[in-house]
Formats: structure tokens, C-alpha cells, sequence
């Protein structure tokens, strides 16, 4: 829908968009977040050619739109800004209907925009249509230049901080509501912010921009789990901490670093091993790496005598699961199946961890606290 | 002093203003419009404002002849300043978020100005309006010496006869003028002010 490639701007010398390609698919909701003075705004306005670009192209929906008349774009792409900018001598139905009637819209489809519109955020046309912006409140004053942008039905909108402006709850409905015109509309909105927060409830896809380029691209689920830097993470804050390791997979319950050793190891060696690392149980491996049981201390001690190696006294019905299966079915295993703990393999059935009682009680504990950092 | 005299006052005064609405506000929109020109105007009439209002009638009166045509150009020259700047800083206190989502969302240059800019500069553009009323009343009484009559006529008249009652009244009727045109475009002025206010923050 949106696609930059190879964009630069600079100014006096400074670059400020470094290069930066990426494309932003149909319908969905795209968040800009980064360090202020990054180039978000800038970004976002080359869109609708506020700002020209110095080198490279930008086309919207497969066109190119240093082609395309200024004003036609501008009239297909929907425009909201922090500072609201309602026209303070234009009623609320005047103020919606700007770009229709620069469309040259007929004055009853005007109307008929302005009821759909307002009926849309459940400001009841009677009561508002005919007040000026000064007789509405903060909130309901961004409301109106949302459904400004929408009046014309464009495909595009691009919000800059929208909410940046508005009380903490405000904002919370404003964002519940953008999203659900959204996706309701179907629209492409590419969002500036520089609060993570609105950033990860609302985006589809987050961009993090810095210094004029893109650092990571994810969806915000994506950008939790490995985020791109340092920054990005201190961006994050707390939350990051928390949903990094918000356990959902075997693999995020479970502890990696576990011995394991061949099954043809002698069994002398093995309780030497056992007794240095301090555990009662080996997990034994194929010669080509795959898992092939578990060997336990007590087994070795009650009928060890007479083997060299452990393979006959292996255990080959322990319980394991895959490291990318849900958590909740090594904790059945684990706590239904009276062991002490749980293999986990890889789809490959190499050995990745284990899952005990203290690893999940653990994992669960980071989730809830952070992991102390 | 007699009716007829303020009568004449009063068409100077309305007259002058009509031609400084239509010459200050083009002209105030030229200064905003274009940058260069912008210093050039407004200091080209503040100029104006600083020549003694005797002297200005003189110099006009020098090149038309004595009469209404003299008066009423200098009447407008004075008033100039007002209407010109203040029309000037309407249009350059649009607030800029305004401004850019009218370019945001496809008006061009003219169409803002237009349906956006000069629609929110109409509160200031009417106060200098207001000045200017102010200003032309005071002014005209010179009217006299170049052949305009009005009310300064009466003044000058009763000074050289020490008619000082008329010379009292005649004052009088002017301060009742300047106050009475000013209290009531003043009214006017807030009414359009509350209406178009700017969205509060
Ligand atoms: N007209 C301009 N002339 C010169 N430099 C500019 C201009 N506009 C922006 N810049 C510079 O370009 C850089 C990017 O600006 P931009 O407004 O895109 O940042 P931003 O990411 O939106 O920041 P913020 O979060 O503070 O809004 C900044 O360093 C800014 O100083
Ligand atoms: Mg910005």
C-alpha cells in the first residue's frame, strides 16, 4: 500500500532520513516510535508530500507519488496532527466535510457524511454537528479530526501523535477507538508516537526509527521478544522485562544448561559425573546427537554391576515434549507424572533443556517481577 | 457648529475608511503573502503614521487642490497603519497546527487563504478597522484647512471669535463620536472574537 524506496532528506547538510525502504501492507495499522529529533514526522509527511524527498521514491498504491497531483494525493490520504488544528470559524460539520467539499461533493452527501460520521464515535448529530471546536472538549475535539480525516473515505491515514495532547484516559478511549474504526474501515494508518505503549496496543507493525533510519521492524509480539537494540529495549522499559519472558512455550519455562552424554559413556564415568555436577540423572544422547533416554543414579546403584557402559540401564519412556510446545503440557507432565523433571528436545529430538519445578517456578516469578535488571 | 457639520464629519470619516479597508487589507494580505514585500509594507505605512497630520493634508493638497478628495486621501494614508498590520498579524497568528492540516489535506494556497486564513484574521483585521475609525475622526477636524469643512471648521471658526461654549460642544461632539463609533465596533469586535476564538487547548 505504502512503499519507500531508498528515501533520503536532508537538511543543510544533516541527513535526517537515511536511506530507509520498507512497505507497509493494506489495512494495517503501522506505528513510527523512536527518540524525538529521529524523523517520524518527517517520514510521515513525505507521504502526502508536505515534505519533499531528496532522493528516492515513495508509491502509494503501486504509484509513484512525486507523480500524482498534490492535491488528489492530499484528498486520498487522511491527515491528523497533535495540535487537533480544527478550524476555529467552521462548525463541526463544516470541519468534517473540508475535503468533501474540496471533492466538490453535493451539499446532501455532505450531510449524509456527517451524520455516518459522528454516528461512528456516538456523538449524536442533533447535539454537535452545528457547535464550534471552542464548545467541545479536548477529547472530543481530536474526535472530530479524526473523522475529518475519514469524511472522504480515504484508503490512507496518517496520524502524527494524535493523542500526544490528551489526559491519560482520554487517550486509552481514543486508542480503543482508532483501532476499532480500523479495522471496522479497513484503513492503512501509519501512526507516529513516542510512547511504547501506544505503540504496542495499537500497531500491527511497529517501525523504530533512529537517526533517520529503520532499526527494527516487527510486530510489537516480535519486538518484545527481541528487540533489535539497547534503545529499543530501554524504550521498552519494565514491560519489555516482563512480556520477554512472559512464559508461553516449553522453551521459556525450561532450563538449557543441563549435562548430557553419550549412551555408550561408561558407567563408572557417569557416577563420577553425576556426583561432581551434583545430580541424580543424565540425559543420554544418540551418537549423532539425538535424544535416546535418561539414566538415574539409584538405576546404576541397584543393578549397574557387571555393565561398561549405560545404555542398558537407560530409561527410554521418560517423559519429554518439544521445546516449542505450549508450556502448559511440560507442566502437565511434570506435575501429573511424578518426576522430577521434564526433557525437552528440539524438533530435530536433540536435547535442549529440562523443565523442573524450580525452572518454572522461576520463569513464572520473572514474569511477574522482572528478572531483577 | 451645525448638523450639516457633523453630517460632513462623519461622511469624511466613513468614506476615508471604505478606501482603507479596500487599499490596507490587500495590502496587509500582500505583506503576509510575501515575505520580502513584508517590511517594505509595514514600515513604508508606519512611516505614514509618523508625518503630522497638518503637514500630510499640505503635501496632498500641493498635487489634488483644495477640497473633499484631499481630505478623504489623507485620511487614508493616516489610518493606513492599523488596518495593514493588524491584518498582516491575523494572518501570522493562524495557529500553525491549523495551517498545516488545511495543507495536509489538499486546500492550496489561494483556497487557504481564502476559506481558512482570512476567515480566523477577521477579528484582528476589524480591530485595526476600529483604530482606524478612531484615528480618521480625530484627523478630519483638520479637514478645515484644506477645504473639507466638517466639525473642524466649527472649532476653528469659534477659536477666532473666542466662542469658547462652541468650541466646548464641538469638542464634545467629537469625543461623543470617536467614543460612541468606537463603543459600538468594539461590541461588535467581541462578538466576533467569541465566536471565532481559537479551539481552546
Ligand atoms: N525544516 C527543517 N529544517 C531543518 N531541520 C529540520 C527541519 N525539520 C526537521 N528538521 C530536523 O530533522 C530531524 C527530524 O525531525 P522530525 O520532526 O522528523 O523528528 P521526529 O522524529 O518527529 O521528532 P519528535 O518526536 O520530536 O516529533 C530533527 O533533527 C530536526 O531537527
Ligand atoms: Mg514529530
Amino acid at each position: 500500500m505504502i512503499r519507500f524506496e531508498h528515501v533520503s532528506k536532508s537538511y543543510g547538510g544533516t541527513l535526517v532520513l537515511d536511506d530507509l525502504s520498507f512497505e507497509i501492507a493494506p489495512g494495517q495499522l503501522a506505528v513510527l516510535i523512536g527518540p524525538s529529533g529521529c524523523g517520524k514526522t518527517t517520514t510521515l509527511k513525505t507521504i502526502n508530500r508536505l515534505i519533499e524527498t531528496d532522493k528516492g521514491d515513495i508509491y502509494v498504491n503501486g504509484r509513484s507519488i512525486a507523480r500524482l497531483n498534490k492535491v488528489e494525493l492530499r484528498c486520498s490520504i487522511g491527515y491528523v496532527i497533535q495540535q487537533i488544528g480544527l478550524f476555529p470559524h467552521m462548525t463541526v460539520e463544516q470541519n468534517i466535510c473540508v475535503v468533501p467539499k474540496l471533492l466538490k461533493y453535493s451539499k446532501e452527501r455532505c450531510q449524509k457524511i456527517t451524520h455516518e460520521m459522528l454516528e461512528l464515535v456516538k456523538m449524536p448529530y442533533e447535539e454537535y454537528a452545528h457547535k464550534y471546536p471552542n464548545q467541545l472538549s479536548g477529547g472530543q475535539q481530536q474526535r472530530i479530526g479524526v473523522l475529518r480525516a475519514l469524511a472522504a473515505s480515504p484508503p490512507i491515514v496518517l496520524m502524527d501523535e494524535p493523542f500526544g495532547a490528551l489526559d491519560p484516559m482520554t487517550r486509552l478511549v481514543l486508542q480503543e477507538e482508532v483501532r476499532r474504526l480500523q479495522q471496522k474501515l479497513n484503513k492503512t494508518i501509519v501512526f507516529v508516537t513516542h510512547d511504547m505503549d501506544e505503540a504496542l496496543t495499537m500497531a500491527d507493525t511497529v517501525i523504530f526509527m533512529e537517526k533517520g533510519r529503520i532499526v527494527q521492524m516487527a510486530s510489537p509480539d516480535e519486538m518484545l521478544r527481541n528487540p533489535a537494540s539497547d534503545l529499543i529495549c530501554s524504550f521498552m522499559g519494565k514491560r519489555s522485562l516482563n512480556n520477554q519472558h512472559l512464559p508461553q512455550t516449553v522453551a521459556d519455562i525450561m532450563r538449557d544448561k543441563v549435562v548430557t552424554v553419550t549412551k555408550d559413556h561408561g558407567v563408572r564415568a557417569s557416577v563420577e559425573l553425576m556426583s561432581r555436577k551434583n545430580i541424580d540423572t543424565l540425559i543420554l544422547t544418540n551418537a549423532d546427537g539425538s535424544y535416546a533416554g535418561v539414566v538415574s543414579v539409584d538405576r546404576i546403584k541397584r543393578s549397574g554391576k557387571g555393565y561398561k557402559t549405560v545404555e542398558p540401564l537407560m530409561n527410554r519412556g521418560y517423559p519429554f515434549s518439544y521445546e516449542d510446545e505450549d508450556g502448559q503440557v511440560a507442566f502437565d507432565k511434570l506435575i501429573d507424572g511424578g518426576v522430577n523433571y521434564v526433557v525437552v528436545l528440539r524438533r530435530d529430538r536433540t536435547v535442549a533443556g529440562i523443565v523442573t519445578k524450580t525452572s518454572m517456578a522461576r520463569s513464572m516469578a520473572e514474569a511477574v517481577w522482572g528478572n531483577g535488571e | 457648529m451645525s448638523w450639516s457639520m457633523v453630517m460632513e464629519h462623519l461622511f469624511m470619516v466613513l468614506l476615508a475608511v471604505l478606501f482603507t479597508i479596500a487599499l490596507g487589507v490587500p495590502l496587509g494580505v500582500c505583506a503576509y503573502c510575501f515575505k520580502p514585500l513584508r517590511r517594505v509594507v509595514l514600515w513604508s505605512v508606519e512611516i505614514l503614521q509618523t508625518i503630522p497630520a497638518m503637514a500630510l493634508l499640505g503635501i496632498i493638497m500641493v498635487f489634488l487642490g483644495a477640497g473633499k478628495a484631499t481630505v478623504v486621501i489623507g485620511l487614508l494614508l493616516y489610518a493606513l497603519m492599523p488596518v495593514v498590520q493588524n491584518t498582516c498579524l491575523g494572518l501570522t497568528e493562524v495557529d500553525p497546527g491549523v495551517r498545516e492540516v488545511a495543507r495536509g489535506m489538499g486546500m492550496m494556497r489561494f483556497y487557504r487563504l481564502l476559506h481558512v486564513e482570512m476567515p480566523i484574521a477577521i477579528p484582528y483585521i476589524f480591530t485595526g478597522i476600529r483604530i482606524a475609525v478612531v484615528i480618521s475622526v480625530g484627523v478630519a477636524v483638520f479637514a478645515t484647512f484644506v477645504g473639507g469643512g466638517g466639525i473642524g471648521r466649527a472649532i476653528y471658526q469659534a477659536i477666532r471669535v473666542h466662542d469658547v461654549p462652541t468650541i466646548i460642544s464641538s469638542t464634545f461632539t467629537l469625543m461623543l463620536m470617536a467614543i460612541g463609533l468606537d463603543t459600538v465596533m468594539a461590541l461588535a469586535e467581541k462578538r466576533l472574537y467569541s465566536r471565532f476564538s481559537p479551539a481552546e487547548k
